[in-house]
């Protein structure tokens, strides 16, 4: 047979899978972005000649979401990889245990966001969350964890760094592993401290780890739904809620599909304008050492 | 190997190895090893693998530290000296070129990180690339190199730090056997004859004898004898080293009154009459010369002829008492012949 | 077998994206389903409810299920949560091909559910004065553009709870509520005064219904238009309703912590016997008496009280059965809808659950009044005029905005005038907005499609029994 013939016979299961799940609903809601269909117009999809899309432009909450989720993604993201670097760092290590440590570290990540949300709502909890009792065990007042935008916004993202720091730092512990022992001796040997390996080794030839890090959880962080809507429900007016978060309201609670198709698909392009930044400066070879 | 007493106080040149043993938990790897090496000579570690000798070499690079004993370079305690101190280059068995830089870059990383200045670090490593021949791969990526291109590059960047001793572990086993033989001569015009001592992990004792002027054999931790290939070809001093040197192996035979006789194919000699009778089993004919694989009284022996040499199907063998090897059969230490 | 293949509503092509997962889901689910389907030839009746309920009526099902060998009741067991429970159903409904024929509906969904065409009207079924003998208050929110949807099967009112250790009656109004409240925190004999739901979700949504009313105010002016009426957010009451709730929180009344307090953290907080006053729904009384906390036994009951010179009245909260367009058996579906929210089975729930119930003769019922001391509490809560959420298919964003305006007021700096005026205007631009939507023909075309699918019900139906 045609070898490529065969190609993409063996690629068409994937494809076909690919094109249902991803490429179909992207299409349809592309669609849909174009129609009125509500609750008013009994669901039935009807043409608007682009009336969600102006909506969208002088729609104060899409753009005060889409820069909070900008800003939750951009902290978290940068927070998980500076510390997941550090995790991965330390559990690369070698040492007694390390095998238990490396699992318990992992945790946080297998554990379903829901569950964890609930979890971090417990720990916030005013006034009887754990949190509030260590305060209360050194005599200060309860203190009101998710009762204001920028403390709200802060547990938030400390929730999501827990939970997410892991995987990253799995991520780059396997790029830790497939760099040879010999090249961090050789340098070693040429008197360099730890911090210059890290500088000069290490961090470069985890590049490729660090892009496919940052560019699994940016797409992640910036769909973030289910721990905002667990945890704060987007709240405190509505000063934490995400795109996703929006787009989910419509769609579930408004019944405005037209709206909400025409939100996921903005979402959608923000998110490939992004990782396209992103992908266009990381795929950069390694810097030279300058000169 | 004898040399000159050194004057009083001054140092004494050279890399001295006193009692170095490391153990890890239970396992002793190398096990009180006493060795010398003078300026400017390569002794070459020989032993199969996890004799201890690559333990050896980390332990003189300072990447491992030792259980006991004493490292001294010129005359300078180093075994408790942090490695980056030490001014000891290493090749690797892998070469270890940093993947994202440039040989350029690779060779220059080193002397950036020892704060040297730009306009000396330039000269230096152009002198470097203009004598292993790498002036046109400088912008080369390790990746894009041969092998052979490769380990001449990790050998530039071992070169480039003038270094006080040379370490090279197994630098050949990744190159094939054609490419090995043709370096080997580069290698030792590059390495040997400097001012620092040269320690040379292998386990080829052809690249050993080749290489180097002095072979220490190890075996599970401990130096089984040290000399040059002459001494330890000619006179092993157990029944390991002489087994582990020269190709095809030495003739054993089977252990009597608890000695046990040694016998290089070479050595034998088919003889008209009174010698061992022998048939021939095999032959395999090489170009310069032949082996004979013959059953004998005494087991199975190789000899080794002249190419053209024809032999009858069955023959009388025979050597000289000087060439032969006695052996204690139980520990295998040499014996005065009887 | 295929009867699900068959349940498709003409005028439904819609299928959005995010029902791709629904779809996964009911792949995985569906061929379950059929297995597991019993082989008589008995209708089966299946009905999704939140989770509670299923509980609550379990043994009443197993009962009706022996008698009636012909109609069988199947309960699928939804999540607890309101809203999860929405999500559930919408995202079966989004596909056209939901497997049930009864859904149990919360008392906000239904101009929503009618207007999405989803639901089939009763009044055909169970008559023009089906709710007739219901307690007022339990009446209101089941009908919707002319047509019954839903019947209630509890008439739940939002509540005030409080301490009768700490006071001999409960306050008469807002002004003794915040005295008394302030006294015992001054005496330090609780924490807080006052707790109630601040978090942005549909509670604080009750809780400002009943606020504005309070202060003479109201939420919703229903009229005419595309959305069924208009909001009135910047009015006097309006503003001093929020105003108020703010005050309580700046002042220390409330603690800060009631801004992210659903129903659960208040009552907690309150069983904890931490505050004096609780604003929460009938299930409260139970949770506390079940959870042998430190004000057990010192708990009072009463309906929600309003500024001095108004009148008071609780957001009405109720569950009910509303009969999915679609169904191949509406005939049997209402037959189960009867039973199911009818005065026996209601009863039975005020024994075992401590319900309350939607019958007006319940309330004179001399076993249960015995039996239930917030039965009178309750019927005065449905008989002076609960307070219906806007009956409008916008409430859900029409509610969302005014959450996220007063979440905002309790958690940020700002005046209660400013954040209802926000959430005026907001309102009126949404409202303004569905009114241009380019449709066929407003509300006539969500008749016709509801009306089309209510006939393709009873096709269908005719059809399989044709079959049958």
């Amino acid at each position: 047979m045609n070898p490529s013939l065969v190609n993409v016979l063996l690629m068409a299961p994937a494809l076909v899978l690919l094109a249902i799940v991803f490429a179909w609903p992207l299409l349809d809601s592309a669609w849909l972005s174009t129609q009125a269909s509500s609750v008013l117009t009994g669901l039935a999809p009807l043409a608007n000649d682009g009336a969600n899309w102006q909506r969208l432009l002088g729609d104060a909450r899409f753009w005060q979401d889409a820069a909070s989720t900008l800003r939750f993604a951009g902290v978290s993201v940068g927070l998980e990889l500076g510390l997941g670097l550090a995790m991965a760092l330390v559990l690369h290590r070698p040492g007694r245990g390390r095998g238990w440590l490396r699992a318990l570290a992992l945790l946080p990540w297998a554990l379903p966001t829901t569950v964890l949300a609930l979890g971090w709502r417990w720990i916030y909890n005013d006034p009887y969350g754990p949190l509030n009792a260590i305060l209360k065990a050194f005599g200060m007042a309860p203190y009101g964890f998710l009762t204001t935008p920028s403390s709200t916004w802060l547990f938030t993202v400390i929730a999501d760094v827990w939970k997410t720091t892991p995987f990253v730092a799995l991520l780059l512990l396997a790029g830790l592993q497939s760099i040879p022992a010999e090249l961090e001796e050789s340098l070693v040997l040429e008197g360099a401290s730890p911090g210059q390996i890290l500088r000069r080794l290490t961090l470069p030839l985890l590049r490729p780890w660090i892009s496919l890090a940052l560019l699994f959880r940016l797409a992640q962080a910036l769909g973030v739904f289910d721990l905002v809507q667990v945890l704060s429900r987007g709240g405190p007016a509505g000063s934490t809620e995400s795109l996703a978060l929006y787009a989910y309201h419509n769609a579930m609670r408004f019944l405005d599909f037209g709206y909400s198709a025409t939100l996921v698909i903005a979402t959608f392009l923000l998110l490939v304008l992004l990782t396209a930044c992103g992908w266009l400066l990381l795929r950069r070879r390694p810097l030279e050492i300058s000169r | 190997m004898i040399r000159s007493m050194p004057e009083p106080f001054s140092p004494i040149p050279g890399l001295r190895i006193e009692g170095l043993s490391r153990r890890l938990g239970e396992r002793s790897l190398l096990a009180d090893l006493n060795l010398e090496v003078g300026p400017g000579e390569c002794l070459a570690l020989l032993g199969p693998s996890g004799c201890g000798k690559t333990t050896t070499l980390r332990l003189l690079a300072g990447l491992d530290p030792a259980s006991c004993g004493r490292i001294l370079l010129d005359g300078d305690d180093i075994t408790r000296q942090d490695a980056g101190k030490r001014r000891v280059a290493m090749v690797f068995q892998s070469y270890a070129l940093y993947p994202h830089l440039s040989v350029a870059d690779n060779l220059a990383l080193g002397l950036r990180i020892r704060g040297m200045a730009a306009k000396e670090r330039d000269s230096r490593i152009a002198s470097v690339l203009e004598l292993l021949q790498l002036g046109e791969l400088s912008l080369r990526r390790p990746a894009q190199l041969s092998g052979g291109q490769r380990q001449r590059v990790a050998l530039a960047r071992a070169l480039l730090r003038q270094p006080r001793l040379v370490l090279l572990d197994e630098p050949m086993s990744n190159l094939d056997a054609q490419l090995r033989e043709e370096l080997r001569p580069e290698l030792r015009r590059l390495l040997c004859g400097r001012e620092q001592p040269v320690v040379y992990v292998t386990h080829d004792q052809p690249e050993a004898m080749g290489m180097a002027d002095r072979i220490a054999v190890l075996r599970d931790g401990q130096l089984q004898q040290g000399g040059s290939a002459r001494e330890l070809y000619e006179r092993p001093a157990n029944r390991f080293v002489a087994a582990f040197l020269g190709r095809p192996a030495i003739n054993l035979w089977p252990a009597a009154a608890g000695r046990q006789l040694g016998l290089r194919p070479e050595h034998l000699r088919p003889v008209p009459a009174g010698g061992l009778p022998a048939r021939v089993q095999r032959r395999e004919w090489w170009g310069n010369q032949q082996l004979f694989w013959l059953e004998s009284a005494q087991g199975e022996l190789r000899m080794l002829l002249p190419a053209e040499q024809e032999l009858p199907e069955s023959l009388q063998l025979g050597w000289q008492s000087e060439h032969e090897h006695w052996f204690d059969s139980h520990s295998g230490d040499r014996l005065p012949a009887p | 077998m295929a009867r699900t293949g068959e349940r498709r509503r003409p005028g439904r092509s819609q299928r959005p994206a995010w029902a791709a997962l629904v779809l996964g889901l009911l792949l995985i689910l569906l061929p379950a389903a059929l297995l597991a389907r019993p082989v008589a030839a008995a209708t089966t009746v299946r009905v999704l409810m939140p989770s509670p309920f299923v509980d609550a009526t379990a043994s009443l099902v197993a009962d009706f299920n022996r008698d009636h060998p012909q109609l069988q009741v199947e309960v699928a067991r939804g999540p607890l949560d309101t809203e999860a429970m929405s999500d559930l159903a919408i995202g079966g409904l989004l596909l056209g091909d939901t497997p049930y024929d009864l859904l149990m509906m919360d008392v906000s969904w239904t101009a929503k559910y009618a207007a999405a065409g989803w639901l089939m009207p009763l009044e055909g079924l169970l008559g023009d004065n089906a709710l007739e003998a219901m307690v007022p208050g339990a009446r209101e929110g089941n009908a919707f553009g002319g047509h019954l949807w839903r019947m209630p099967l509890n008439g739940d009112t939002g509540l005030l709870y409080w301490r009768t250790d700490l006071m001999a009656a409960p306050p008469g109004n807002i002004v003794e509520l915040e005295a008394v409240a302030r006294q015992l925190q001054a005496e330090g004999k609780v924490r807080w005064g006052y707790v109630w739901q601040g978090r942005p979700y549909v509670g604080l949504s009750c809780v400002m219904l009943e606020m504005i009313h309070a202060f003479g105010g109201q939420w919703w002016q229903p009229g005419s238009g595309r959305a069924g009426g208009q909001t009135q957010l910047d009015s006097a009451g309006a503003i001093a309703a929020a105003d108020w709730l703010v005050h309580l929180v700046r002042t220390g009344v409330s603690p800060e912590a009631v801004a992210d307090f659903a129903e659960n953290e208040a009552l907690q907080l309150f069983a904890a016997g931490d505050a004096a006053f609780l604003r929460n729904w009938p299930y409260a009384w139970r949770e506390i008496e079940r959870g042998g906390g430190p004000v057990v036994g010192k708990v009072g009951v009463t309906t929600v009280v309003s500024a001095p010179g108004h009148s008071s009245g609780g957001t009405l909260g109720t569950w009910g059965l509303s009969l999915l367009a679609g169904s191949p058996h509406p005939r049997e579906a209402a037959e189960v809808i009867r039973w199911l929210t009818g005065p026996e089975t209601q009863k039975a729930l005020v024994l075992d659950q401590g319900y309350a119930p939607t019958w007006a003769s319940l309330y004179e019922d001399p076993e249960l009044k015995l039996k239930h001391p917030l039965l009178a509490v309750q019927r005065q809560a449905l008989e002076q005029g609960p307070e219906v959420r806007p009956l409008t298919p916008l409430y859900a964003q029409l509610s969302d905005l005014l959450q996220r305006q007063v979440n905002g007021l309790l958690t940020t700096d700002g005046t209660a005038a400013g954040a209802m005026g926000k959430a005026q205007t907001q309102s009126a631009v949404l409202i303004e907005s569905a009114a241009g939507e380019h449709t066929a023909s407003g509300p006539l075309l969500k008749q016709a499609v509801s009306k089309s699918s209510h006939a393709s019900g009873r096709l269908q139906a005719q059809r399989r029994q044709g079959v049958a």
